[in-house]
């Protein structure tokens, strides 16, 4: 599968925050969950792919192009959702959609109703008195009416009650159902990006730490309880993540591709017990490091 | 040959139900097939429809067409869609059988853990069967 965005070595400072270096693949026809501590540069590398703000090195390619020297093509293919879009100056959303539809001759007006719809907007409502949500879903009726191969989407459920969030989520299901459009999307809501993402980066402190299917990635980790003997060698191997240690009881995250149990059953845990985790467990614990 | 209708084709897929999503979109075709609602040679919903239907990502029913697929309960044909195969009712029965014979070894390892001896095992179990013959009338609890 060819990627929709490949990000390589991406690297930008803002001093004392460094992003990167950062390798980051969405591959196409996939929903990408960006997740991560806050301030730990989802933000960021968001804001470069859009050309906001100077990378120091590394490369940017959406669909193969050069995000600055092809920007204008670029930008005729991604589309982008974020709550510090501001439309209210348009008044209303009538006007608002006349606005940006001007900008993209593959806006489908027929799919712009249909968006309207679901998520009960109206075209002669006034943007300044739609709800917070009714917000942030007007920007993304404008970023999906002109079908963009690829969809950026800066914590677009912040504040969207449940029943929104899921008409939100079906309609970005539907959106990449022809298996040619890609959605990346930057979120806190763990459980909608483990139920809804078929890919997951999780950035921390400026870089990548964790990549792949959303599946595969969650399924290879497990929460492990047990009383060491000889711990010190499991604690120092990689794949290892320490949470707890009370008495002799300890407990850590492994990544079983990297230690798997039995591997730790040789080498001094005993009485192991494990559960399996979900992704918010995961990005728990590997945020706590 | 048309595709089932593919809403509510099988029960709700909850992260409060136990297993993986994909596991429960497994078990729920296997369940439909076994009872007959998906005949052989029923065309199954693509990937993509059935993961917006579903609401759940399309991977997840990747993995579970995979499995089912490993499974032999369904078929794919390049460019015409999933099938259920024809030997699909057989081999859920085999399944069911496998599933129960590792139930039955998990319950002799808690029963042995519990001290329990071989006649106290055969005895427990004689007690859970029914009357007459066959299984039917033990409940599904």
């Amino acid at each position: 599968m060819s990627a929709a965005l490949e990000i390589r070595g991406l690297v930008k400072r803002f001093h004392p925050f460094m992003l990167g270096p950062l390798d980051m693949t969405v591959p196409q026809g996939a929903i990408y969950g960006l997740v991560g501590p806050n301030g730990s540069g989802k933000t960021t590398t968001i804001d470069m792919i859009f050309g906001m703000g100077a990378k120091e090195s590394g490369e940017i390619r959406v669909f193969g192009l050069d995000h600055l020297k092809d920007e204008v093509r670029v930008k005729q293919q991604v589309g982008y959702v974020s709550p510090d879009l501001n439309y209210a100056p348009w008044g209303r959303v009538r006007r608002a959609i006349q606005f940006v539809r001007g900008f993209y001759p593959t806006w489908d007006e027929s799919y712009c109703d249909h968006l309207l719809h679901t998520f009960g907007i109206r075209r002669d409502e006034s943007i300044t008195t739609l709800s917070f949500g009714a917000r942030i879903k007007l920007s993304i009726v404008l970023a999906l009416s002109w079908r963009p191969k690829l969809l950026i989407l800066d914590e677009p459920t912040v504040g969207l009650d449940a029943i929104s969030k899921r008409e939100v989520f079906s309609e970005l299901l539907h959106a990449v159902h022809d298996g040619d459009r890609s959605v990346l999307i930057s979120s806190h809501g763990l459980s909608d990006i483990e139920r809804f993402a078929d890919h997951i980066g999780m950035i921390k402190a400026g870089r990548m730490i964790l990549e792949g299917s959303t599946a595969e990635v969650i399924e290879r980790h497990r929460l492990v309880d047990f009383t060491p003997n000889r711990g010190h060698r499991i604690v120092e191997s990689p794949g290892v993540f320490v949470q707890e240690m009370t008495g002799n009881r300890w407990r850590v995250l492994v990544d079983t591709d990297r230690a798997p149990i039995e591997w730790l059953r040789q080498n001094g845990a005993d009485n192991i017990a494990e559960s399996r985790v979900t992704l918010e467990d995961l990005v728990v614990a590997l945020g706590r490091q | 040959m048309s595709a089932a209708p593919r809403r509510l084709i099988i029960p709700p897929i909850s992260a409060a139900s136990p297993g993986a999503l994909y596991q429960q979109i497994v078990d729920g075709l296997k369940r439909e097939i076994s009872e007959g609602r998906l005949a052989p040679g029923t065309a199954l919903p693509s990937f993509r429809g059935l993961a917006e239907d579903l609401l759940v990502s399309v991977i997840t029913v990747k993995r579970a067409y995979e499995e089912l697929e490993r499974e032999g309960m369904i078929y794919r044909r390049q460019g015409l869609g999933t099938f259920v195969s024809d030997t699909a009712d057989e081999r859920s029965r085999d399944a069911k059988k496998e599933r129960a014979r590792q139930l039955l070894v998990e319950a002799l390892r808690e029963a042995t853990e519990a001290g329990l001896d071989t006649k106290d095992v055969v005895a427990l179990l004689r007690a859970l069967l029914p009357k007459k013959k066959g299984l039917k009338n033990v409940s599904r609890s």
